[in-house]
């Protein structure tokens, strides 16, 4: 598969999932209009409407304050900058993206922006100090292969449907138990609906599943390529697996996933971010990962990892 | 009739192929010519920080001549490469002249110690860290271009549509690029 068909496979496939969630959405406002009021229905198809617009237009922004990725100055941090600019010529993309940084202990890194062109890549000062440059270059470069295989834009897309199709379920779910319902509804109607508003989200949240998990491997396999070294990438995966930092952050993002109330918005719109930018939530074991590259490159990890000089000695901020 | 039928679908079916197929080689074609311009961005680039280093060298090192003349001509074959395999010889040629010009600066320590010299050397590993990048895509989509340009059907087609292999960026010894260092300088 060439990369244009990939990228068309994946827009493809982004159709279906946008379609999906159209559906569900559609879904959730019928299940309002024919339990409580026809117009609240159309209201929450309104509301949805304007409030994804509004997301997609702000998603840029949004997601740089909720992480805390700030902007670097011209002459800030430059080969961390040179590193993301090679990484986007081997990668055949035509624009840079800007670099932003998390003051985070964790190793993350995360990718946004809907367009190529206008697109960021925020890296942890954790993953700076965590890794050396090899391998910071295969994380850089598997944030740009999200950002080349339009990743970024589908999982926006899914992220705000997701945290919009929530919102409604959780306003149906309040207004059914305080508010009661209207007379015209009978019994099974009121029950379908309830079932309705709690199962929601959690569809949501598959339909998201689905196609974040492929997602990771194909960025994977992408680094991969573009640095032709699917060992660096193995190796950066395995040292955040074996990273203490991480895990206790992937825990706390899997309980995210998992055990938080969909009723929760702020929850959710926060998973949504956190699902974005998390390497661990919403993505396949590292394992499996590591697994897959291991089989594509013909390698083997050493058990323990060489000890290496993190990169961010080299940028003077350790 | 019936068959008539039939042969007319086969037509049609084989006319859609032929466009979809024709119309991804030319897909492929602009992935290769995008990555060659990138390459030749570096290229220039790096040709043009040339001057500039020379004169810096000389301005030290003034009786260094052969050296100096080496990297020039160096730097004149690589802007005349016709062709991404002769580009890639000269810019491996550019390269191992330009060991031998830092060699000869290591004996000058004022030279080593002045900022333009060191910013230029910065530049210099920059570009080549960005031409070897460039390389990468280039050498990727030239090989899925030539893949399809020698599978069947396309071996017999593309040469009559004006589909040619394309050359790779690649010269012998060049995978291992030497490294321009001593003292890195961003870790000063």
């Amino acid at each position: 598969m060439t990369l244009q068909e990939q990228i068309r496979s994946n827009r493809l496939r982004s159709g279906i999932v946008v379609f999906g969630f159209v559906l569900l959405l559609l879904v959730i406002a019928g299940l309002v209009g024919l339990a409580l009021d026809l117009s609240l229905g159309v209201a929450a198809l309104v509301f949805a409407a304007v409030y994804g617009l509004f997301a997609l237009i702000r998603s840029r922004t949004m997601i740089a304050r909720m992480t805390g990725a700030q902007e670097l100055g011209p002459e800030e941090l430059k080969p961390l900058r040179r590193l993301v600019e090679n990484v986007s010529i081997a990668a055949g993309l035509p624009v840079t993206p800007e670099v932003r940084i998390v003051d985070d202990s964790a190793p993350n890194a995360f990718a946004a922006g809907l367009r190529p062109e206008r697109s960021y890549v925020g890296v942890t000062t954790g993953l700076l100090r965590a890794m050396p440059k090899r391998e910071l270059e295969a994380v850089l470069a598997h944030e740009v292969s999200h950002i080349r295989n339009r990743d970024t834009y589908l999982m926006t897309m899914a992220t705000i449907f997701a945290g919009v199709i929530a919102l409604i379920a959780d306003v149906g779910f309040r207004a059914m138990a305080y508010g009661g319902r209207s007379r015209k509804a009978g019994a099974l109607v009121a029950v379908l609906a309830i079932v309705g508003f709690i199962l929601a989200p959690y569809a949501a949240l598959l339909l998201r599943m689905s196609l974040s998990r492929r997602r990771e491997f194909l960025a994977d396999a992408g680094a991969a390529e573009i640095l032709n070294d699917p060992e660096a990438m193995a190796l950066a995966l395995r040292r955040l697996e074996l990273d203490t930092t991480s895990i206790r952050y992937a825990e706390a993002s899997v309980a995210h996933l998992w055990v938080e109330s969909p009723t929760d918005r702020v929850e959710s719109e926060r998973r949504g971010v956190v699902a974005l930018s998390s390497w661990f939530n919403t993505h396949p074991p590292l394992d499996a990962r590591v697994a897959a590259l291991q089989e594509a490159g013909g390698f083997q990890l050493p058990e323990r990892l060489p000890p290496d000089v993190p990169f961010a000695s080299e940028l003077g901020i350790a | 009739m019936l068959w008539l039928w039939i042969f007319i679908g086969l037509l049609v079916l084989l006319g859609i192929l032929g466009v979809l197929g024709y119309n991804r080689l030319v897909r492929l074609r602009m992935e290769v010519d995008t990555g060659w311009a990138n390459i030749d961005v570096q290229l220039q680039r790096r040709t043009d920080l040339i001057p500039n280093l020379v004169e810096t060298v000389r301005g030290y090192a003034a009786h260094e001549r052969g050296v100096f003349d080496e990297v020039t001509r160096a730097r004149a074959a690589v802007q005349q490469a016709a062709s991404p395999g002769t580009a890639a010889e000269a810019n491996a040629g550019l390269t191992v002249a330009l060991g031998r010009l830092f060699a000869v600066a290591e004996a000058y320590p004022d030279l080593k110690a002045s900022e333009n010299f060191s910013q230029l050397q910065d530049d210099l590993t920059d570009t080549e860290d960005k031409i070897s990048a460039a390389r990468r895509y280039y050498n990727a989509t030239v090989m899925r271009f030539n893949t399809v340009v020698q599978s069947i059907p396309w071996v017999l087609f593309a040469r009559p549509l004006g589909f040619r292999e394309r050359e790779f960026f690649s010269a012998e010894g060049d995978t291992a690029v030497p490294q321009v260092s001593f003292g890195t300088a961003s870790g000063t």
